[in-house]
């Protein structure tokens, strides 16, 4: 399948090294660079992160980076104004998602999407090429795919989701961009609240996993290993995910492949990420532990 | 002349791999439903007389046949051995493997190469059955072979590897004779080492990755399951590599089949073994041995 392989990322400023490390991991794996296009689709990202991620294309020449900024997409500033609930899980980052095809330019049609906590240790263009059978979305069944389908005690939402459905992950998807915007997300998402059923919906993936169910592909388990530990590396997964509580970019090793992550990210890129990280946290504490101004009688 | 249906396995130690040796080879054995067809060709360095007789057991045990190829018998090939570059813990032996077609009989069309620190659990035919396609050789892919090919940073190192290069782990080959003769992979190591790319390569596994790049056949990772973490065992995998420092003849050793191994190695031969290992250890701590 010749020509560009479009691959997106949505990340806001707090994800900007594990979207390089994602990004680089693609970069190192594959044998087509010059068809590479990532669309980085963020949210507030400063003007000195966005400069670090030049260095993907500056060192492999070829690769090409595309901004998306949500802040600013009109698009997406519609589609948000549209939604008149609130709800936690429906953040930016689910939006952005659910409408790839309004903001990604139209001559995109077939696109993957990857989580900022993968991995890639395989030609990206191997997945790219997957079979999608004529249906809109592939994916990697969700091993976890039964707690999070059917909730507390499995009974909880079991007037949503069937024990049995095909339920895959939603941090890495081949998809075919025109079935989902004739799917229409935001409008099938707007009927789940009118429904009563979006506040126990588990973000885009549970939306996703809804409006596709009888429209997915499942893929061959290694493109998408979730929990990955140690003794996962064996296994030869082609994309590592880290959904766990383990996170390669933690001081705790544990994570599959934990040690070639981080070279993957760099040494330098991975202690700047830490002191990025201790930072911002140490100006939420003093934010928290701020006496407040009392209140007082009008 | 009817074909060889043998099943030949090469395998290369020094004297202080005698006891895993010995564990490897029993494994094939308890495993096989074809023990009189073993011919295990022991290619050995310095490895001393009371430690060769142990291994004779393989043979009495189960009616395989021990082939004898001593390496410091050839006085060109034992003086590049010991200056060939090699870390502490894989001993120049191990290069001894680019030459396995200079000792074996000429009459092996096909070979196994094992490491020594490896667990077979299947009857290892099945191996043998797997049709090389036209490939020189089938060995598994590498976990680790990003960092191995690239180094620090994935940057690379100066090895003439691209970053998304296929590598195998060589510690499980099934090879083609006649492919590995054509290599000629003695002349290989000469041209590295005149070139001085030797010093940045990772022993003969880097050098059989770039001589075979992308000619070889990929197999199932369970025919060589490297970095043996106790939780892969519930995947009944047919070929254990203990890769790690975490080697099962060790009395804290948190790898899969550490138990089994143990009694695949036998409790007698462990703890001649792990006697020897002290011995050793103690000789080196009083600068007997280096």
């Amino acid at each position: 399948m010749a020509g560009p392989i479009h691959i997106a990322l949505t990340f806001d400023d707090g994800f900007w090294a594990p979207a390089y490390a994602t990004m680089r991991s693609v970069a190192l794996s594959t044998e087509r660079p010059g068809d590479i296009v990532f669309h980085l689709l963020h949210k507030r990202l400063s003007a000195a992160h966005r400069a670090v991620l030049d260095d993907i294309p500056a060192e492999f020449p070829g690769i090409r980076l595309a901004d998306h900024p949500i802040d600013t997409d009109p698009h997406f500033a519609a589609v948000k104004a549209g939604f008149v609930f609130k709800y936690r899980r429906l953040n930016d980052m689910v939006l952005a998602r659910l409408i790839f095809d309004r903001l990604l330019p139209p001559e995109v049609t077939r696109l993957i999407y990857l989580d900022c906590d993968v991995m890639v240790r395989s030609p990206i263009e191997q997945l790219w090429e997957a079979d999608l059978g004529g249906r809109s979305v592939g994916g990697v069944i969700d091993p976890n795919r039964q707690k999070v389908m059917l909730g507390t005690a499995f009974r909880a939402k079991a007037d949503i989701f069937d024990f049995h459905q095909a339920y895959i992950n939603g941090g890495v998807l081949l998809i075919d961009l025109r079935r989902w915007a004739a799917a229409d997300l935001p409008g099938r998402t707007e009927q789940f609240r009118r429904d009563g059923l979006i506040d126990r919906l588990y973000y885009d993936q549970d939306i996703i996993n809804l409006v596709f169910k009888d429209d997915i592909t499942p893929l061959d388990w290694r493109w998408n290993l979730t929990n990955a530990t140690r003794a996962h590396e064996a296994l030869e997964p082609h994309i590592v995910h880290y959904t766990g509580d383990l996170k390669p970019w933690g001081l705790i090793p544990g994570a599959a492949f934990f040690s070639n992550y981080r070279h993957v990210m760099t040494q330098e890129k991975y202690y700047a990420y830490l002191r990025f990280r201790w930072a911002r946290n140490l100006r939420r504490l003093v934010a928290r532990l701020r006496p407040r101004r009392p209140e007082t009688a009008a | 002349m009817p074909a060889d249906t043998r099943l030949h396995i090469a395998l290369t130690f020094d004297d202080r791999f005698w006891g895993p040796a010995y564990a490897t080879m029993r494994s094939i054995a308890l495993a096989t439903r074809r023990r009189k067809d073993l011919v295990f060709h022991l290619v050995h360095w310095h490895l001393a007389p009371e430690n060769r007789a142990e291994l004779e057991a393989i043979a009495s045990e189960f009616g395989a046949t021990l082939l004898d190829y001593r390496l410091e018998d050839n006085a060109e090939l034992s003086a590049l051995l010991t200056r060939l570059p090699h870390p502490k813990e894989l001993p120049p032996i191990v290069y001894a493997r680019l030459y396995l077609d200079r000792y074996l009989p000429a009459d092996i069309s096909r070979f196994l190469f094992i490491d020594c620190d490896v667990y077979v659990r299947v009857p290892i035919e099945n191996l043998f059955a797997v049709e090389l396609r036209g490939r020189p050789l089938a060995a598994a892919p590498e976990p680790g072979r990003q960092h191995l090919m690239l180094g620090d940073d994935m940057k690379g190192v100066g090895k003439p590897f691209a970053s998304y290069d296929r590598y195998f782990n060589a510690g499980v080959m099934l090879i083609d004779r006649a492919a590995w003769r054509a290599a000629d992979l003695p002349g290989v190591l000469d041209d590295h080492l005149e070139s001085g790319l030797i010093l940045k390569l990772y022993q003969d596994q880097d050098i059989l990755n770039l001589k075979f790049r992308d000619d070889w056949l990929e197999l199932d990772p369970r025919w060589n399951l490297t970095k043996p973490h106790p939780a892969l065992r519930s995947l009944d995998p047919w070929i254990i590599h203990y890769t790690t420092g975490m080697k099962p003849w060790n009395s804290l050793a948190f790898v899969a089949f550490g138990s089994s191994y143990k009694h695949v190695m036998t409790r007698a031969v462990l703890t001649r073994y792990r006697r020897y290992r002290r011995r050793l250890w103690l000789q080196r701590l009083m600068g007997r041995k280096p």
